[in-house]
């Protein structure tokens, strides 16, 4: 089979290659991380779909935003993506990260996670079963397929408009020029 | 030691203390803010060595902080909840680190989350919270709806 019988067959194997090759990274925030044990071991077992955990995110390519995302979680959460090599896909797990959830009007749970990041797509529900992460990868084929998981280039895209929303709510992020004196619990 | 016992003891030793005893093993104490250290040294000598929480209370309508320090003794098995209230406008009271060392975290976030001052806390710095600029969050008059909708551009619903 030469170069040319391939493209018959296969439309893009650039994205057919992708979208079985999803790496997640592991992060977690909030309480929806207790279903990613599950999802990823012997119970449900996300190799099926091609899902494996990466530890570091250099060589990730799918992001889950596993519940709410506190002020200073969202300065660690763009460290990581902007770490991200392309192309690169954000899931939102649980309705935290879609428009707060039940931290709708706490002072430290950031509400929309779209104005800080490209979101691909979400998953409602608190919690989402573990199946309901197979529902969203199955989704992302097919934007990965239809070419429409393009985030990473909104992102490159509409910067100013991400880069002012962080702007807002972490202007000391090393990134703005700040250095980030935030005293630890052992700093 | 009985919760009698204690309850003597306290009330002979500082000044203008409050006792009530709640039921079996659990002890209201309510001592004026400058008596507070002296009551935390008279009940840790008498076995108390256990500092489990320091809690804070806002309370708006007496304007006033309410600081509650938990005692437990492993010896009597008794637990201790004393009781000290501040001004709500500048509060500050003494430290306890030189009577139990690892008040300085229980103080660090209440001197974060309610704006209270604790004299001889070397560590008052930020916490849990990431550079945060506005009061207090804790205290009962912040205005949570209306900081989540400035600072993370929450729009209203239109119904």
């Amino acid at each position: 089979m030469d170069r040319e019988e391939i493209l018959k067959t296969l439309k893009s194997p650039a994205n057919w290659g992708q979208k079985y090759s999803l790496w997640a990274v592991y992060f977690c925030t909030g309480c929806g991380v207790v279903e990613i044990p599950p999802v990823i071991t012997s119970r449900w077992d996300a190799e099926r779909f091609g899902v494996l955990p990466m530890a570091t995110p250099r060589q990730g390519n799918l992001f889950l935003i596993t519940g709410y995302v506190s002020v200073k979680t969202l300065g660690a959460i763009i460290r990581t993506y902007d770490q991200m090599p392309d192309p690169k896909y954000v899931v939102g797990f649980g309705s935290c990260p879609v428009n707060g959830g039940m931290y709708w009007d706490s002072y430290n749970t950031i509400k929309h996670l779209d104005k800080y990041l490209p979101v691909d797509g979400w998953i409602a529900g608190c919690m989402p079963r573990p199946e309901a992460i197979f529902v969203a990868v199955v989704h992302l084929w097919q934007m990965i397929d239809k070419g429409i998981a393009t985030g990473y280039e909104r992102y490159k895209e509409n910067y100013e408009f991400y880069e002012a929303n962080q702007r807002r709510v972490l202007p000391h992020l090393p990134k703005f020029g700040g250095a980030e004196t935030n005293e630890g619990p052992n700093g | 030691m009985s919760e009698e016992e204690i309850k003597n003891v306290i009330e002979r030793g500082v000044e203008s203390a409050a006792v009530t005893v709640q039921r079996a093993g659990r002890l209201v104490v309510t001592v004026p803010k400058a008596g507070a250290v002296a009551a935390l040294i008279l009940l840790k000598a008498r076995g108390f060595e256990h500092l489990a929480a320091i809690c804070c209370t806002d309370w708006l309508e007496d304007g006033q902080l309410e600081l509650v320090y938990h005692l437990w003794s492993y010896t009597d098995r008794i637990h201790v909840m004393l009781s000290t209230r501040l001004p709500r406008t500048d509060p500050q009271t003494v430290t306890a680190m030189p009577v139990f060392q690892h008040a300085q975290t229980y103080e660090r976030e209440i001197h974060e989350m309610y704006g209270v001052h604790f004299q001889g806390n070397p560590r008052l710095t930020p916490f849990l919270l990431d550079h945060w600029q506005g009061p207090p969050p804790m205290r009962r008059d912040f205005d949570t709806r209306n900081y989540v909708k400035e600072s993370f551009g929450v729009e209203e619903r239109v119904p």
